[in-house]
């Protein structure tokens, strides 16, 4: 259409528009809030905002029920403590956050992927105009700024610059424990050619080569970066209530409410009914197959072929296999489909690609009808419908996790001819 | 041991001292079995059994409030009321002392209640000021069905050395409106208050007025309410007597006193036709459907027209003791937009397990006390002149809970194929597949007013103080109190608990659908599938023979191009 075509191709038009429609999402919301019971605003964010009052007040963080994060994002909302429309300060970072995501989006599609500008935009645009991306920001729930440094992790990545991104990655896990998956790839990417063409040959390096290249300065700078930023964001924070609050909560919670994740049934059985509970431990068991993919398989196989689109696979592995799963994850791994999708077969095979949106929304759909009748009519769906629903989804995410598997994999491994290599003078 | 024994005739009848005959140790009143009746019983620590002496030793103060759950008139100056169920308020000696009350309660009451340890089980009221002694350190509550336990226990421990009659007064208890026993440690000296309703049929509710040993004082008073001279102030007429004095003769009185707890006057609404009697408002509870797992607990007046405050100053207040199994979100009923759609004004206090994530399997505590205020019907429909009372009319505040995932109690009850009198201990019954019925007490309702400067509550010699609600406010407040409806909506005596119909995850679902097998199954397939796509079919595009590799070196170039370049450059910065 040539009036999209026009609108795609002026990425400032659609900067404005995202921008504008995020404004008028604040607007609507704080009207909303104002005049209906039914608030626009996010329970999570008034936890933050509870929270960045108790600081302003000298009162600790963790007395704030549910308050699981770090310290520094009530210290980054703390202009919402000074009251009238200073409240929506948060909701206006985030929401800016996720304008920077996109413009990131943006320039690594173009010089990374060589786009051209009106192609960049349109898939820059899964991001900024997801009307489902601008909901969650504008209520204000946190995840558009974990998805802002994530990406900022990936430009400076791929911008070589490795302190930078190894800030990046400090301070992602120690916000959301996720990101350190991203070490992973990150770390293979830097470790240089996957294969190397000898004349008219391709050789891939021998496994003493691996090795002996395993420690490069890149990985080097890597690993430093980002550890030192994270001990440091620790230690300037340290407190048992954080780490009791932030980390190991997530490794004895015991709040099975139900959710999309496909052990949801068992481990509410388990915790309920420890009699019961068949000698295996759910619990740790989970852990392998999600780490197995997402910490080595995925990373070891696909980060040299196509990073971004690796870091794609990982963040749907590590969502699909987790024992917790809600729609806020959904934007972990979503932001990377503006790197993925150009070259996938879910757009070149059209039918491939409806098929797969529509089970995916099936899947939530089903288990979400059975959540109503259990929320609000009482009717008891734990077992068969909500498990059968939450395996349903489950099987339909890793049909999905391997197509884009199968698709990464299908890439060529990038090439560095040794000649160029050797040489040191530039090309 | 004291006893002190109260008949309260109710309005209407006459008191005829001829219905009174007295003797040395004895006192029949004719006309009891109409009466309403409060008996009192004090008996110093050397007359109780070692046991409870022993755990009465670390305890400062300890008041146990029993209500029944069928409802009752609650005449004057009897008026204050409670949610059914076992309140039980207790103070340390010692602050901060770990006293363990909690074995001493289970084999008073019940060893089905949900106590391990008074730090883990009880909850930590809101005390207003140090020195107002209405509240009491740690507070637990347990909706108790029947005082059984606890008469057993009289019988067999101090029935053994009163015998014969004392065994009856512990069987009448059966019938008893509530019961209270108070204990502190500056008087040494332990109190039983019972209370029984007017007009009980059973003969075997009413006892006779008898010393139980010599050495022992026992005061009777027949008493009827009159018309108080100050609205504050309670006015009591009668005879009162000491059973066993020389001048054995009751003697008429005549006293008020002011009261803390009072009962509503029948208001006229201020209509034109005379058909309408004055009636006291009074309400009716009950969730409201579907409740899910979310209940809404809705308080209903069926005439608002009477609605209207006793006196300036007041609000009107409702006291909830809900079990672990629901809890009340404080943050939630921080909104005024939403408190106002559910027709409150506030949420004036909350103590107790507040977790809103935890399930209920993990929880010790006993569950929450919450104080909320109401709001009342606008003034327009107070003044209404119309007589009906259509449903239309009816005002209705709710009160948004929330419910914890409950386990079915086949899971944890290791015994019984015999009901027991008492609930088990997740006080739910099995009564269909996933689910499980909960029995929540209805709340307290009262006007709470500010009292006038000066008055003496505390020369109230019916006063009942530690109620829970009462400390949650000052010491000069007075309570007018809004009765239960008589009847259910059945027509049946109303019971004061609602059930609750939850829907639970089943132990047996797992082994009957399989769900640990399959789960794991399904993991397994996921799992494998993506592994096969990664490692086996189609990712192996890179170890494709040689002519396809140089193929794969011209054509990527751009882009292995770009990443040499940039290699390039990272060598020149010095890598």
């Amino acid at each position: 259409m040539p009036s999209l075509s026009a609108f795609f191709s002026r990425p400032r038009l659609v900067f404005a528009t995202a921008i504008f429609f995020r404004l008028a999402l604040l607007i609507y919301g704080r009207w909303q809030d104002a005049n209906s019971a039914v608030k626009y605003t996010d329970v999570d964010y008034l936890v933050f905002t509870d929270a960045a009052r108790f600081l302003s007040r000298g009162r600790s963080l963790y007395d704030r029920a549910t308050y699981r994060y770090t310290p520094l994002l009530a210290w980054l909302l703390y202009p919402t403590t000074w009251g009238g429309w200073y409240f929506e300060f948060g909701k206006t970072l985030f929401a800016a956050g996720d304008i920077v995501t996109g413009w990131l989006v943006y320039i690594i599609l173009r010089k990374h992927k060589g786009m051209g500008t009106e192609r960049a935009m349109r898939f820059a645009g899964i991001w900024l105009l997801n009307p489902m991306v601008a909901n969650i920001s504008t209520r204000g729930s946190s995840e558009g700024l974990v998805a802002a440094v994530v990406v900022a992790l990936l430009w400076a990545v791929l911008e070589r610059r490795i302190e930078v991104a190894g800030c990046l990655l400090g301070l992602g896990v120690h916000f959301k424990i996720y990101p350190f998956i991203y070490a992973a790839s990150v770390f293979w990417w830097l470790g240089g050619n996957a294969v190397r063409a000898k004349g008219e040959n391709v050789v891939r390096p021998r496994w003493y080569e691996v090795v002996t290249t395993f420690v490069s300065p890149a990985r080097v700078r890597l690993v430093l970066s980002s550890g030192i930023t994270f001990m440091l964001l620790n230690g300037v924070i340290y407190g048992l209530p954080f780490l009791e609050h932030t980390y190991l909560y997530h490794f004895t919670r015991i709040d099975h409410r139900h959710n999309f994740s496909v052990y949801n049934t068992v481990l509410h059985l388990n915790s309920a009914y420890y009699q019961e509970a068949a000698g295996l431990k759910i619990e740790s068991l989970a852990f392998i197959p999600q780490l197995f993919l997402s910490l080595f398989a995925i990373p070891a196989l696909l980060a040299k072929k196509d990073l971004a689109s690796a870091m794609l696979a990982q963040t749907f592995a590590f969502v699909t296999f987790n024992k917790v799963c809600t729609s806020q994850y959904f934007l972990w791994y979503m932001v990377f489909l503006p790197f993925y999708l150009p070259d996938s077969s879910l757009l070149r095979r059209p039918r491939l690609g409806i098929t797969a949106l529509v089970l995916w929304v099936l899947g939530q759909a089903a288990w979400l009808q059975q959540g109503y009748q259990l929320e609000f009519l009482g009717m008891s769906t734990f077992v068969p419908g909500l498990w059968i629903a939450s395996i349903g989804f489950f099987l339909v995410n890793c049909w999905i996790l391997g197509v884009i598997v199968a698709d990464v994999g299908d890439k060529e491994d990038v090439v560095i001819p040794v000649v160029a290599l050797e040489s040191k003078k530039g090309r | 041991m004291k006893q002190r024994i109260t008949y309260l005739v109710p309005q209407g009848h006459g008191i005829d001292p001829a219905s009174i005959q007295t003797s040395n140790d004895t006192l029949t009143f004719a006309d009891a079995k109409d009466a309403a009746v409060e008996k009192r019983v004090t008996a110093g620590l050397s007359e109780l059994p070692a046991e409870l002496v022993t755990v009465l030793q670390d305890v400062h103060e300890l008041h146990i409030r029993w209500s029944s759950r069928l409802n009752y008139a609650a005449p004057s100056p009897f008026t204050s009321r409670l949610p059914p169920g076992l309140h039980v308020f207790f103070t340390p000696r010692k602050a901060n002392a770990d006293v363990n009350i909690c074995p001493l309660l289970k084999q008073l009451f019940s060893p089905d209640l949900k106590c391990d340890s008074v730090a883990h089980s009880f909850s930590s009221p809101p005390i207003l000021s140090e020195r107002f002694s209405h509240s009491s350190s740690y507070q637990y509550f347990h909706p108790l069905a029947r005082l059984l336990h606890f008469q057993t226990f009289l019988a067999r421990t101090l029935c053994g050395k009163f015998k014969g009659l004392c065994v009856n007064e512990a069987a009448a208890l059966s019938y008893a409106s509530y019961v209270d026993i108070d204990f502190d440690a500056i008087s040494h000296a332990v109190t039983l208050t019972a209370f029984w309703r007017e007009g009980i049929e059973a003969g075997a509710a009413r006892t006779v007025a008898r010393k139980w040993r010599g050495g022992d004082s026992l005061e009777v008073g027949i008493l009827q309410s009159e018309v108080a001279d100050e609205v504050e102030e309670v006015k009591m007429g009668g005879y009162l007597t000491v059973v066993g004095e020389e001048d054995g003769e009751p003697g008429p009185t005549l006293f008020s006193f002011p009261s803390r707890h009072h009962a509503l006057s029948p208001q006229n609404s201020t209509s034109n036709t005379n058909s309408t009697p004055p009636t006291s408002p009074t309400f009716s509870a009950h969730f409201q459907h579907p409740p899910g797992l979310h209940p809404n607990l809705a308080i209903t007046f069926p005439h608002p027209q009477h609605l209207a405050p006793p006196k300036d100053s007041c609000a009107l207040h409702a006291y909830l003791t809900l079990p672990s199994a629901l809890f009340i979100d404080r943050y939630q009923l921080a909104d005024p937009l939403f408190l106002a759609s559910h027709n409150l004004v506030a949420l004036h206090s909350l103590s107790g397990e507040q977790d809103l994530e935890a399930p209920d399997w993990v929880i010790k505590r006993w569950g929450s006390a919450a104080l909320l205020e109401l709001a009342t019907p606008p003034p327009s429909t107070i003044t209404t002149t119309n007589a009906s009372s259509g449903p239309a009319d009816e005002w209705t505040v709710t009160i948004p809970t929330h419910l914890r995932y409950l386990q079915a109690p086949s899971a944890n009850t290791n015994t019984t194929t015999t009901p027991t009198p008492n609930t088990p201990h997740t006080n739910t019954n099995t009564t269909s597949a996933g689910r499980v019925s909960l029995e929540i007490p209805h709340p307290s309702l009262f006007w709470a007013c500010e009292a006038q400067e000066g008055l003496k509550m505390s020369v109230n010699p019916f006063d009942r103080v530690n109620l829970g609600y009462d400390g949650l406010f000052g010491p000069k407040t007075m309570f007018y109190h809004i009765p239960p409806t008589a009847l259910d909506a059945d027509g049946g005596r109303n019971v004061l608990v609602e059930r609750l119909e939850v829907p639970v995850l089943e132990p047996g679902a797992g082994a009957k659908w399989g769900v640990q097998v399959g789960t794991l199954v399904a993991v397994g397939v996921g799992f494998g599938w993506v592994l096969w796509v990664l490692f086996g079919g189609k990712a192996g595009a890179g170890r494709r023979g040689k002519g396809a590799g140089v193929g794969v070196a011209q054509k990527t170039k751009k882009e292995g191009g770009e990443v040499v370049q940039e290699k390039k450059a990272d060598r020149v910065k010095g890598q």
